[in-house]
């Protein structure tokens, strides 16, 4: 017999203050960092930026070599007016069909966060991914990132319409 | 650990009409149940110097005493099997006894408190226990609808032993007369669920004459954690 569990609310529209601390740390690990930029927008259902997000990314492969930070291999970000996101990856070498970053947004009007995970479209080893092979072929662009320059990659989130980013719950 | 799936109704509905910006912001397609071992069998791992001293003492962040009733919320974090999570950061936030938030955004004609941030931080204890002190926050409106006023809450982020442990909430007061007209605690289907947002008074945590006590225990998902809580 398992114990009912605490259910989800919203983050609301007043997180920022009270996560700032996080925020911080990450823009400074994002600056140090020397790998991949993924950069991107935030979508709702009408396509309109959501510009009050908060977004986490998780690079857990990165926590020896930015085991010195506060809180390594984790980047927070709020969208910005536009919607927009950035966050720097450190420089390590992508374990066979591994995201890149696992990500988990949270937003006003979200009762719940979602998670979801971020691969690069031109790794080489994507047909390996434990990960992608559950999820249905037609929704598998919405979890890949595109490269718009070296080391810089596109990568949007969509709550809903034809590219809803699939989102998970893990088993 | 183990993620089993969450019964019906538990969870909020993600297109909720009564509660608008869920309209649009909601995903419409089911989420996909993912085997992966990482996010069930690792986290973050933040270091203590994350935490500042007045990070558990909301009122003390000031150069003086907040205006209102001064509290103390305290409660345990455990998993599904009723084990403590352990050392697992707690993130905590709220507006001031007048309802208003230090938030740029926050527009309600309510004044600020020059001696009340409302946030703080802390890691649960070889227990899973956690304990701040704070203020009572107010309620205040919102532009959900005609006459939208949120009970009192405080939100809640936290990070349990494994990324899929990861739940933001909001814990509420015993008997506030806004439950029946939010649209937000009532896009919880389940009553019980609803109910177990609801912190209960303690007398036994009150303190003294400084302040009244509440708890507000938290059961994360997940089970079969590893013997030694990761």
């Amino acid at each position: 017999m398992t114990t009912p569990i605490t259910t989800s609310q919203t983050i609301g529209p007043f997180s920022h203050e009270a996560w700032q601390w996080a925020v911080d740390l990450g823009t400074v690990a994002s600056a140090a960092a020397g790998g991949i930029t993924i950069a991107g927008t935030i979508y709702d259902g009408d396509g309109v930026p959501i510009n009050d997000a908060q977004i986490e990314a998780w690079q857990p492969g990165a926590a020896g070599v930015e085991a010195a930070l506060d809180v390594p291999a984790f980047r927070r970000i709020p969208s910005d007016d536009q919607g927009g996101f950035t966050f720097t990856l450190a420089d390590i070498a992508l374990a066979p069909g591994q995201p890149v970053a696992y990500v988990t947004v949270f937003a006003r009007g979200l009762v719940k966060h979602q998670f979801t995970a971020v691969f690069l479209a031109d790794d080489a080893k994507l047909a390996k991914s434990a990960i992608l092979e559950q999820v249905p072929a037609a929704r598998r662009p919405t979890l890949l990132a595109t490269k718009t320059a070296d080391g810089q990659y596109r990568w949007d989130i969509r709550m809903q319409g034809d590219m809803e980013t699939a989102f998970f719950d893990y088993v | 650990m183990k993620f089993d799936t969450i019964a019906a109704g538990v969870y909020p509905e993600l297109v909720y009409p009564p509660y608008k910006s869920t309209l649009k912001r909601g995903p419409l397609q089911p989420a996909l149940r993912i085997n992966a071992p990482v996010p069930v069998g690792e986290n973050i791992a933040p270091s203590p110097r994350i935490l500042l001293p007045f990070d558990t003492d909301l009122t003390a962040q000031g150069d003086g005493a907040p205006l209102g009733e001064k509290i103390v919320v305290t409660g345990r974090v455990v998993d599904e099997d009723g084990k403590p999570v352990r050392n697992s950061l707690l993130e905590v936030w709220q507006c001031n006894a007048a309802g208003r938030y230090r938030h740029k955004k926050d527009q309600h004609d309510a004044p600020l408190d020059p001696n009340f941030n409302g946030w703080g931080k802390m890691m649960t204890d070889d227990e899973g226990r956690y304990r701040f002190v704070t203020i009572k926050p107010g309620p205040y409106p919102w532009g959900n609808h005609h006459k939208a006023w949120r009970p009192a809450h405080i939100h809640f982020s936290l990070f349990g032993n494994v990324y899929a442990q990861r739940l933001v909430t909001q814990m509420y007061f015993p008997s506030d007369p806004l439950f029946d007209y939010d649209p937000i605690f009532q896009s919880i289907p389940d009553l019980a669920a609803r109910r177990r947002l609801i912190s209960r008074f303690s007398l036994e945590e009150t303190v003294s004459d400084q302040m009244l006590g509440y708890e507000f225990d938290i059961v994360l998902r997940g089970r079969n954690a590893t013997p030694m809580g990761i």
